[in-house]
Parts: C-alpha cells; structure tokens; sequence
C-alpha cells in the first residue's frame, strides 16, 4: 500500500512537470512546426509587421488581409504602441520574437540595429526608391521609405490667411488676435513629438549645414543659446505658450478634434493628420503652411519611417518579407493602400501619386519644387525626443515665468544629458 | 518509511512552485547582476564591455537617480500611511455592527481587481476631466484642477490611487485580524470600564500586531516598487516630477540605451528595498503579543 501511495507521488510529479516542460516549450514547438510547413509550401509561411505609426495601424490590418487573399501567405500586424516603440522593438528582437519586418525611423536607429536590419540592395524593389530617400547603413540600403511627408502650420483657410504668419511680428499678432476672438491659435498636443520633437526641428534645419552643427554641438563647440536661430526659436515658443492654452492636457486625438470643430485655427501637425481630419465632417478648406521660423517660407519635408526586415530570421521568412515588400512597393493594391490609405506622399518612382488629400498635396508641392529643408530629427541622438527634450518642454509650458530663453538652455542641457 | 512518503508529499506540492520561482525570479536575478557589471546597450548581437565595479560607482553621480530615490521614498511614507490609515478606518467600520457592513466591504474591496494600469487611465480621465469640471462648475478651482499637471500634486494624485487601489486588501487583513481577537477579552475590557479609545489602543491594536507586519511590509514594497500606476497615470511627468524607482531603471534601460547602468541600478533598489522591509517586519514582529 504504502509502494503504490509513493508511486501515486511519483508519477504525479512526473505528471507536472511533463505539463510545466510543455507549456515552457509550446512557442518554440510551434514555430518548429511552421518551419517545417514552411519549407514545403511557401504559402504558409506566416510574417509579422510590427511599426510605430499609430495612424496607419487600422489601414495596414485590412491591407494584411487582402494580401493574404491574393497571395495565401498570412501576415500578423502587432499592435502598435506609438512613443515606446523603439524599447518594445528591442525587446522582442532581445527575446528572439522578433517581427520579420519593423520600421526604423532614421540612421541612427538602423545604427543601434545594425546586426539585425536586412541588407536589401539586391532586392529589385529598391529599384524604385525616388534617389537619396533610401536608409543607408555603412552603404548598404537597409529600409524602403514609408513616404515623404511634410509638417508645418495646419490652418483653417477661414481663419489664416498664408500673410497672417509670415514671420514673427505677423505670427504673434495673428495669436493674439484670435486669442482675444476666443480661438486657439496653434494647438500642440502632449505627446512627445506633437509637443516639442517636430518643432523642434526649424531650428536646426535652417543651419546652413545641419549634420556639421548638431556634430558641434554634441561636441560641445557651440550652443544653441548662442545661436540666432535658437534665440528666436525660443521667442516663439515662449508667444505660443503665452498666446494659447496649455498643450499638456491635450491629446493627439483633442488637438485634431479642436481643429476640425474651428476651435483651433492652427495645429502644428504633419501630412498624416489628415487620415484623422477625414474622419470629421469639415466645413472649411485647409493647407499646410511653413513654420515661419526667421522668415521661413521652406516646409520641412523628409521619411517619416522606413520598413526594414529582421535579417535574423531564418530565409523562408526573409524571403516571405522580401515578397511583401516587394508587393507593395510595386503590386496594384499595395500603390492603393500607400497613396490612397495610409495617406502618403509617395517615396517611390513608380507611384502616380493620383489625387491627394490637400495637406499631402501642399506636401509634395514643396517637395516637386524642392523649397523644403530637411529634417533635423533624423539625425538627433537616439531617443532624444521623449527621453530629454520633452521633460525640458513640460517644465517650460507648466512654469509660467520660464522665459524662452531659458527653454534654450534647457534644451542645451537635454542635449548634453543624452549624448554623454 | 512515513518519512519519506511525507518527503515524496513535500515535494509533490514544493517541485513546482520551486521551479517556477527560480526561472522567473532568481535565474533573471543573477543574470542582472552579471550583467550590472557591463557596458551594453541592451540588443542581443551587440558587443558587451566588462567595466568591473565602473557601473555602480558612476551611480553615485547620476543625480536623476537620486532625486528618483528622493521622490520614491517620499512616495512610498505617504502611501504607507495613508494606505494602512484608511485600510483600517474601514475594517474597524464593517467589523462594527453597521448594517450596510458587507456591501461596504465588497466595494472597498473592488479596485483592488482592477489592474494598476486600467486603474491609473481611469484616474487619468478623473484628474484631466472630472476634476476641471468640477472646480470650473463650484468655483473651487484651488482644489479642483488638474493634479497631474503640478510637479508636487501629480505626487498625491499618485498617492491618491494608489491608497485606492490598496486600502481595500489591507483592509481584509485588519478585517482578518479583528476578527481573530477573541470576545471576552474584549467584554473584560467592557466590565473594567474601558471606553471606546483605550480599548482600541490597549486591547485591539497589541492584538492586531500580526496584521499590522504583514499590512505594512505588503504596502512598503509595493509602495517602492510601483511602476503601472505611475506609467499609466503620469509617465513620469509633468517634467520628471513623478519618476520613481523602477520607472528610472526602465528609462536608464530603455531610453537611453544603458542596460549595464540600468541593471547597476536595478541591484542598489533591490538591497535597498529588501534593507527597508525586513528592518519593518523585525521591529513589528519585536512588538507583536502572544495571546
């Protein structure tokens, strides 16, 4: 009796730990099994999307499906989770669940990747890359650009007129005007970028030589407290934050809610606002306007983000990356969904860029004409953004006696902090 | 013979608990600290730098570390005592023979089941809206602004849903406790002539020791540990203000791509909450009456 209670024990153990080993190993079984699916049907292998546009997240979902009609092969998108992105990336990558295909916003992040980012300049789509909007890595092409896109004055057509900012007299009049008329001048909203990382941007993309200056100044042989530009950056900012309502309380989806209600006449946004704007019954014509920074009469046009693929996975899955990029850089739906969906001004030669919604449309005038400047936040010290300038920017709209002087400086200290 | 059964027993119930205790907590825990002695970005493919002891002597500087550790400690004094303050304001109220007792219990009890970070949105949402209406509606609007925009308030309005969150668990401690105090101690109190207070300060609190070390020491890690309301309701902010401990260590980890340095750090928080905790439930345990 008491032989077969300890067996009983014994076997129970087993039992349990027969059921631990399973659950622990039930990931890589599976992806043991699409392995072996996959290397004898192509059409089964599955990929995975994972990218750090929230605004294209819904589009890119239906566009999985209709690949998946027309080709067999499934793909997962993941949810996107917008300002963390870069840190959920890397986790995945870290635990070698990786997605086949992620987006990398500039060089420095595709640096930080190096040892995963495909090498794709022997892939034929990148062929069709309008020339120098390619991401390089070390010379080798490693990401095809989602689109050019362009961000400036978002204005109602009703309330501004394109002389009302023109330059700094004319822009803090305008503020103050509409101000006293009950109007939101220009909304921000709280979200890292949307506060202070796109705006940012003027003042350095109007140095004669961007990449030159943000050398020096990471090596200390300048500061953007000494520099004309950053100076008049920071009377700017100090007329938005005395001329409108805190931005820190405001979110992407209240900003552009506000300025579809006519409640705000400007918001300082980008091209891709507009998939949301259409969402809204709007009764006024709008456009894009530059940011008129020292005069500036240029848009800032650049890539927002690049599709790369994990050169780690095994080579079913590169490959099936590879067909999915090469789909939709050259296949009918795949030129619909970039232009027509997600809104962008295409970055391919290949594309005809059709009808365009009004802010893509000013967008790629610009960019036809070749009035732009560049981005300046693609060569930022990684993480810069929502790791440093934010905070800086935080304390200047909540404190009401910091001047924009001193916003300098704190961006100059932000600076130091994340390059040391 | 019956020894080894109870052992076979022992081990039946002991195995599996063993084995997902060390894989999830002191496997990743020794990987942290090999790793603290690194320099390393934190992605897999990319070189590690042995720096020896460099990590934690370069902590000493990061003075954003410090004024986390300031801001934690801060943190964690207030929501010790306000937790364990309303914790057991309630279970002395639904332990008494209010008629509304166990509905009362269930609702206090409630948040405690909703997640920290579902938790800190909803509050969110109170904070930036509610509380606006609120102050622009009574004209009270020294109170009734919007907390997470103030360095120091944002400081309470964490502490706010935190003792939300917790009073309720705590209390089903104390609840646990004052029921375990036997009655005719507390009627020999009655016919000494003890009123309300002295029976609460000498009979009920020695007896509700236990409860007290365990609600404590409960409220005191958890307090330092806090990351999901803090994520959800602040980020942080406004300007840093509300960084704590382990939102630190994830930025340093994270943000700025310092994994060594952040792991560095991640030890120090562990040797000092553990110091804290254990000195707690020693000098709580030291008062504790056996009946």
């Amino acid at each position: 009796m008491k032989f077969k209670t300890r067996t009983l024990g014994s076997l129970l153990i087993i039992a349990l730990l027969l059921i631990l080993a399973a659950c622990s190993g039930n990931g890589n079984e599976e992806n043991g099994e699409e392995k072996a699916e996959g290397s004898g049907k192509t059409s089964n292998q599955k990929i995975t999307i994972f990218q750090s546009k929230v605004e294209i997240s819904d589009q890119l979902e239906a566009l999985a499906k209709e690949y998946k009609e027309e080709t067999g092969v499934e793909v997962e998108v993941w949810g996107t989770t917008g300002d963390d992105y870069f840190q959920q990336l890397q986790i995945r990558l870290n635990s070698d669940q990786g997605p086949s295909i992620f987006s990398v916003q500039n060089v420095t992040e595709a640096e930080r990747l190096e040892s995963y980012v495909y090498d794709m300049s022997d892939e034929d789509y990148v062929k069709h890359i309008a020339p120098g909007m390619e991401l390089k890595n070390n010379d080798k092409i490693v990401g095809v650009p989602y689109g050019v896109e362009g961000f400036g004055l978002v204005y109602n057509k009703d309330l501004i007129s394109p002389e009302d900012v023109a330059d700094y007299e004319s822009f803090v009049s305008t503020l103050e005007k509409l101000k006293a008329d009950g109007i939101n001048g220009l909304g921000l909203a709280k979200d890292a970028y949307f506060l202070i990382g796109h705006i940012s941007n003027y003042p350095f993309s109007l140095q004669e030589d961007h990449y030159e200056f943000i050398d020096k100044l990471t090596a200390g042989e300048v500061t953007m407290a000494e520099t004309a530009e950053f100076k008049e950056f920071g009377k700017f900012m100090e007329a938005i934050k005395l001329n409108t309502p805190s931005p820190l309380d405001v979110t992407y989806d209240e900003e552009i809610g506000d300025f579809a209600a006519g409640k705000s006449a400007m918001i300082h946004q980008g091209n891709w606002a507009y998939g949301m704007l259409s969402d809204f019954d709007i009764d006024f014509e709008m456009g894009m306007l530059p940011f008129p920074l020292m005069g500036n009469d240029k848009m800032a046009v650049g890539v927002g983000s690049n599709w790369s693929i994990n050169g780690k996975k095994d080579e079913e899955e590169v490959k099936a990356a590879n067909d999915f990029l090469n789909w939709l850089s050259t296949s009918e739906t795949g030129h619909r969904y970039i232009v027509e969906e997600f809104g962008f001004v295409p970055a391919l030669t290949n594309i005809d860029s059709g009808d365009l919604d009004p802010l893509s449309q000013d967008v790629l005038d610009a960019s036809n004409s070749g009035e732009t400047i560049p981005w300046a936040q693609s060569y930022y010290p990684a993480n810069l953004v929502p790791n440093d300038f934010t905070p800086a920017a935080q304390e200047f709209f909540l404190s009401k006696d910091m001047t924009g002087e001193e916003l300098i400086e704190k961006l100059d200290a932000a600076w130091k902090n994340a390059v040391k | 013979m019956a020894k080894k059964k109870n052992m076979a027993w022992y081990i039946l119930f002991t195995a599996p608990l063993l084995l997902i205790f060390i894989t999830v907590v002191i496997i990743p825990f020794l990987m942290g600290i090999y790793y603290s002695f690194f320099q390393w970005d934190g992605i897999g493919a990319n070189p590690k730098v042995f720096v020896g002891l460099d990590n934690f002597i370069h902590l000493f500087g990061d003075t954003r570390f410090f004024k986390s550790a300031w801001i934690t400690t801060l943190f964690t004094i207030l929501a010790v005592i306000s937790v364990n303050l309303v914790g057991l304001t309630f279970a002395l109220l639904v332990t008494s023979k209010l008629r509304t007792a166990n509905a009362a219990r269930t609702m206090v009890f409630m948040p405690y089941l909703i997640g920290g970070l579902i938790l800190g949105y909803i509050w969110q949402f109170v904070f930036s809206d509610v509380f606006k209406l609120i102050g622009v509606v009574t004209g009270l609007e020294d109170v009734f602004f919007n907390w997470l925009m103030d360095p120091s308030y944002a400081l309470y309005a964490l502490v706010f849903v935190f003792t939300w969150q917790m009073a309720g668990y705590v209390m089903i401690i104390y609840i646990a406790g004052i029921q375990g105090i036997p009655n005719d101690v507390i009627e020999a109190s009655e016919i000494d002539g003890a009123n309300r207070w002295q029976k609460l300060r000498n009979i009920i609190f020695p007896l509700l020791m236990p409860a007290f070390t365990i609600s404590l020491f409960l409220t005191l890690s958890s307090a330092f540990k806090i990351y999901d309301v803090n994520l959800s309701l602040t980020g942080g902010g406004p300007a840093n203000s509300t960084e704590m401990f382990a939102m630190n260590i994830y930025n340093e980890i994270f943000g700025y791509g310092n994994y060594g340095f952040g792991q560095a750090k991640a030890i120090i928080f562990f040797f000092i909450v553990a110091a804290i905790t254990l000195t707690q439930v020693y000098i709580t345990k030291k008062r504790e009456v056996e009946m």
